[in-house]
């Protein structure tokens, strides 16, 4: 099996989708002729020309609106922002329309399309381009949330995201682009949403995490194994659907829980999750469940501060322990 | 055909509205949107427009009325139509204004009564009590809830970690509990090594063994499942917490009981006959005595001889208590409580068999005071009445001693020489060995082995 | 691009249809003005008598402008529309029982009852919705008009709002991309001037909304509401353009409401003087006076009697309809499985 990079992996889900459908269509600032803010559309300009691969202007409301309307009466767009946090800008579009057409046309009209974007904190970009978009948008019913952290998730679920009949949101991350993995070339390799994959097996500790937290989570299990802690880790890969099964399951076995995710700790998916876990599985859990997210203040450009904000694998690893009555 | 006008909805949350003013008066013809009246809504005073053309017959509602939603306020109809039948009767009709003013006094009126302070709570000296209270050695100064603190908990439990709950509560974490049910764990028992005494899945792994581990749930049918009582709660909990954390040790003396029990029947002929009676015989039994009264004697002034077994083990220190209270073991119906003979050696016989026999009574009844059950220095056990021969108890926290008396047997005794019929009593102390060793122990038990063979001595002091 | 710019003053007439084609033509669009203003009075009068709740926004006095644009459409054309929507759902030729049963919140309206008076939806007539955010459809119709461009099916789409709407970003934006990409797309802003109640003047630094076309070097068009054969007219002209030439075209056309913006509005900002006298130019009462006047008032009493018929029976289909029950609740929120 070919070991390719996170964004290539995007890449050969969009292409070999485009290819499949010609519905599909990919339409966002910088996609075609500068080859992809993140290099992630590089060559399909030329592959598939500029009738299916489009530069928009600076109008995030404007072409997310575009790629609804359009995906209200059949087509399947493709819509990249150029980051999440500019998806702020087409909030409304997503939560008003995206988001509600199917219910309050009574089910005759459905929203296939894609957002996708990189997501969360990359490296020292300021306050304004760091958020975790994914929990502002995985309250809203009617959306579906991914949230690949490896290179065959990210191809698998991004096919999957395309063929399905409802919006998806796609959150992917700046530093995980360039991150090398073995990746199907098979062009039915689906990934199917809403199914949690067990990244690490282990006894003592569930760590639920997704997207790039997946690997800080892995790097403090290795850790702590040196300790004699067995971790177990979980990358969630869909946000919404959530795998809750999975969940319950791995904490009937660990009895305690950690829930590792960017973003603020107010509310969100590790609130959720946390709700999910204390209710359905009350009887199971040894320990409170521990949550290590972004600390609660806007992400600061230096970047001492700016680690001291981002979970951490330290900051996982004392989570792990405290669950363990052992900090 | 005459028809209602009713009060419409004019905003989205409007229940009801203030008909302020009438632009048409009755018998002016109205046309379709003719502006009928104003209405201040909860949003705005609205024009009430008509959908109907016609004559407007009647008024149902002055100026300046409330008016609920739908509710009539005029009649429109062709000019001289019959509306008998249309205009509402007595009172139906009727805007709201006073009755509104009514409702609120009575609202009013009803919560005064409601708020009335109520009697102040009823105390409940029926309310089970434990059967000792956790003492707090006054002389450690710790305010700490027990004395003795677990040897045995691991070094990540924090300051606070080992402690059971003060409130008696037992805290434990949800899976504990799971477990607990499922394998009939008593959770009391267990010493919690998490925050505020949360007992973990950790603390199971060294809880006693447990009962062959078999599940509840498989025999639920054979077996007589009773939920604890908060007395059997604490009992499991306190004797558990001792025997798991005091390190006991027994001595044990077998002695000749024939001497008190001479002195025993001595005292009973002398109380019985000095009785005071009644003309018709129903004054009550007459005060007796019983060995285990003369023991708690003989115990008492045993003690103050040997002062080192009058005391209690602490973290900080040992303590030597100045006062000898006597716990006594009493078995009640669910358990068993240890009310305490406060100086006992002070007291004369009599009098702690009076105090004995008034303790148990309120004990069976459950009338005691937790202050009547607390602050014991040392406690004694007797199963004779149950036919033991002998037996070791386990102590009673944070006492330093506790005795265990048998029954007085007959057995042959060699005496002088001969067998002859004689009278054994079998006695073992349990010591904590934190505070009283070995050698302190056997001074105590020879010195209560004195005054029970040569009881004289407890009248001379 | 070369834009192209129409003013009333260049307009030219539309060829004139032959005066029987004329008075049977004008009978059907009264029909329809007559069906939609019927429709709204007694939307009203339930409203009022608690049938209907939330917001109405009723259309009385604006027929003209949903009646002649659709009819300068084909019948797989799209419209998408605003929250004041009945009047475009009726001329979009959607039944008055599904409407008036949308309004109760009947499971039988066009949205089941889970859209409301804001959202009416009709995919068999390619009714694409009522929109509640001001502004927010825009775009969305432009993506309409891009995937009729995208499938080159010849497509158009015609997207409605109100001059309130002119200055929100979602305008301009569906503007720009429109203009940009060649979108088959015409921009019908109703002016009735008062946005909710404010006056236009207090709003806007241009009082000519089809200036704003000229950023974009998008065709427009502007026009002062008296008759229905003239929105006909000029808004076929932009749907021709569109269809021919994949261009855009923003068309200002100034009307007016004679209710409130909604039912809970007073209309305290003007007079009712100013009222009365827009009233007097009401298009449908000069769409009778036409008729009579061309010689058909004899059918105009089964027209009339035939619309009352209409209406009539769209509020006792809605009134006996039943309600939505819950399990539609989850269907309808995704397609296949509900994902939680």
């Amino acid at each position: 099996m070919p070991s390719i990079r996170y964004r290539e992996a995007l890449k050969q889900a969009m292409s070999e989708e485009m290819t499949r459908d010609e519905r599909v269509f990919l339409l966002g600032e910088e996609v075609g002729h500068y080859q992809g803010a993140y290099k992630v559309s590089e060559g399909m300009l030329d592959k598939f020309g500029p009738k299916r691969v489009i530069d928009a202007p600076i109008a995030e409301a404007g072409f997310a609106g575009l790629g609804i309307g359009a995906a209200m009466v059949g087509l399947r767009p493709i819509i990249e922002f150029m980051t999440w946090n500019f998806s702020a800008v087409a909030f409304d579009q997503i939560l008003c329309n995206a988001a509600k057409i199917r219910q309050m046309s009574g089910g005759q009209f459905t929203v296939p399309i894609v957002f996708r974007a990189p997501n969360g904190s990359a490296a020292q970009v300021g306050s304004q381009h760091s958020h975790a978009m994914e929990h502002f948008y995985a309250q809203i019913p009617g959306l579906k949330i991914i949230a690949p952290a490896t290179p065959a998730d990210a191809k698998g679920l991004l096919k999957t995201a395309i063929r399905d009949d409802n919006p998806v949101l796609c959150f992917e991350s700046e530093t995980l682009y360039s991150v090398k993995g073995e990746v199907p070339e098979d062009t039915e390799f689906l990934v199917p949403m809403g199914q949690a994959n067990i990244a690490r097996p282990g006894k003592d500790v569930t760590v639920i995490a997704w997207s790039r937290i997946v690997n800080v989570a892995l790097d403090a299990a290795a850790k702590l194994e040196k300790e004699g802690i067995d971790v177990e880790v979980i990358d969630l890969r869909s946000l919404r659907p959530l795998d809750t099964d999975t969940l319950l399951t791995s904490v009937a076995k660990t009895h305690r829980a950690v829930v590792a995710g960017e973003g603020w700790p107010y509310g969100g998916v590790g609130a959720e999750i946390v709700d999910r876990i204390q209710r359905l599985a009350f009887d199971e859990l040894d320990a409170p469940i521990e949550r290590v997210q972004t600390m609660d203040v806007p992400m600061p450009y230096n970047a001492k501060l700016e680690q001291l904000v981002i979970p951490q694998a330290a900051g996982i690893m004392d989570a792990v322990k405290r669950s363990l009555y052992r900090a | 055909m005459a028809k209602l006008l009713e009060m419409p909805k004019l905003s989205p949350t409007m229940t009801e509205g203030q008909l302020t003013v009438w632009h048409k008066k009755e018998g002016d013809s109205v046309a379709v949107d003719d502006l009928l009246a104003e209405v201040e809504t909860d949003k705005a005073t609205m024009e009430f427009r008509s959908f109907d053309k016609g004559t407007l017959l009647k008024l149902l509602v002055p100026p300046d009325s409330l008016v609920q939603l739908g509710q009539p306020v005029a009649i429109i109809g062709e000019q001289g139509e019959d509306i008998s039948k249309l205009v509402p009767t007595g009172g139906a009709a009727a805007p709201k204004q006073s009755g509104a003013a009514k409702n609120g006094e009575a609202t009013e009126a009803q919560t005064a009564a409601a708020s009335r302070p109520s009697a102040p709570p009823k105390a409940t000296p029926d309310a089970p009590q434990p059967p000792t209270a956790n003492a707090t050695p006054n002389a450690t100064g710790t305010g700490t809830a027990t004395a003795t603190p677990t040897p045995t908990a691991t070094p990540t439990a924090n300051a606070e970690g080992s402690m059971p709950s003060p409130d008696g509560r037992v805290r434990a974490s949800p899976y504990v509990r799971k477990v607990a049910r499922e394998r009939s764990i008593d959770l009391s028992g267990v010493a919690g090594s998490g925050p505020h005494g949360r007992i973990v899945a950790h603390d199971l792994e060294r809880a006693p063994a447990l009962p062959s581990g078999r599940a509840l749930a498989t025999h639920a049918e054979a077996d007589d499942v009773r939920p604890l009582s908060m007395m059997r709660k604490t009992i499991a909990r306190r004797l558990t917490e001792s025997k798991q954390t005091v390190p006991h040790f027994y001595l044990t003396i077998d002695v000749d009981a024939a001497p008190i029990a001479r002195l025993r029947e001595q005292i009973n002929e002398d109380l019985a006959a000095g009785a005071p009676r009644s003309a018709n015989g129903d004054a009550p039994a007459p005060l007796k005595v019983s060995v285990n009264d003369l023991l708690i004697k003989a115990c008492a002034i045993a003690l103050v001889r040997v002062p080192q077994c009058n005391a209690s083990f602490t973290p900080e220190a040992l303590v030597f208590h100045r006062r000898v209270d006597i716990s006594v073991a009493v078995a009640v119906p669910d358990g068993l409580l240890t009310p305490v003979v406060r100086q006992a050696d002070r007291k004369s016989v009599v009098t702690i068999a009076q105090e004995v026999r008034d303790l148990a009574a309120r004990a069976k009844a459950k009338k005691l005071r937790p202050e009547e059950m607390s602050d014991g220095t040392f406690s004694i056990s007797n199963l004779g009445m149950f036919g033991i021969d002998a037996f070791a108890a386990v102590i009673n926290p944070p006492e330093g001693a506790i005795l265990a008396v048998g029954k007085i047997r007959a057995e042959a005794v060699v005496w002088e020489g001969a067998v002859v019929a004689g009278q054994r009593l079998a006695m073992t102390l349990s010591c904590d060995h934190r505070v009283v060793d070995g050698a302190v122990g056997a001074k105590f038990l020879a010195e209560l082995r004195s005054l029970v063979e040569r009881p004289t001595q407890m009248l001379v002091l | 691009m070369v834009a192209t710019t129409k003013t009333n003053s260049k307009k030219p007439e539309p060829a004139a249809p032959a005066p029987d084609v004329r008075l049977s033509r004008l009978l059907a669009f009264y029909r329809q003005m007559l069906l939609i203003r019927r429709c709204e009075e007694e939307s009203a009068r339930a409203y009022a008598q608690g049938k209907i709740g939330g917001f109405l926004h009723l259309y009385i006095g604006q027929e003209a402008v949903a009646v002649g644009a659709c009819a300068a459409l084909k019948p797989d054309d799209y419209v998408v529309g605003t929250y004041r929507d009945h009047g475009l759902a009726i001329a979009k030729g959607m039944n008055v029982k599904h409407v008036m049963a949308e309004l109760f919140g009947k499971a039988t309206g066009c949205s089941q009852g889970l859209g409301g008076s804001m959202h009416l939806f009709d995919a068999a007539h390619h009714m694409l919705g009522g929109y509640g955010i001001v502004g927010g459809h825009i775009p969305l119709a432009a993506g309409v008009a891009f995937a009729s461009k995208y499938r080159e099916d010849g497509r158009v789409t015609l997207c409605f709002f109100g001059e309130g709407a002119v200055s929100i970003g979602g305008f301009h934006e569906a503007c720009s991309l429109a203009a940009l990409w060649k979108l088959p797309i015409v921009f019908i802003c109703e002016n009735n001037e008062y946005s909710m109640g404010t006056p236009l003047s207090r709003t806007m630094s241009v009082e000519d909304v089809s200036l704003k076309a000229a950023a974009y070097g998008m065709a427009k068009d502007r026009l002062f509401v008296r008759d229905v054969f003239e929105v006909e007219a000029r808004v076929g002209e932009a749907v021709a353009r569109a269809r021919s030439t994949g261009e855009p075209t923003l068309i200002e056309a100034r009307t007016y409401r004679f209710r409130g913006h909604s039912m809970s509005d007073p209309g305290k900002y003007r007079t009712p003087a100013e009222l009365e006298e827009h009233k007097k130019n009401d298009t449908l009462v000069q769409a009778r006076s036409a008729i009579v006047a061309g010689g058909a008032g004899e059918k105009l009493a089964e027209l009339e009697s035939d619309v009352e018929r209409e209406i009539e029976e769209a509020v006792r289909f809605a009134e006996e309809s039943p309600e939505p029950t819950a399990d539609i609740l989850e269907a309808t929120t995704y397609s296949g499985p509900f994902a939680r």
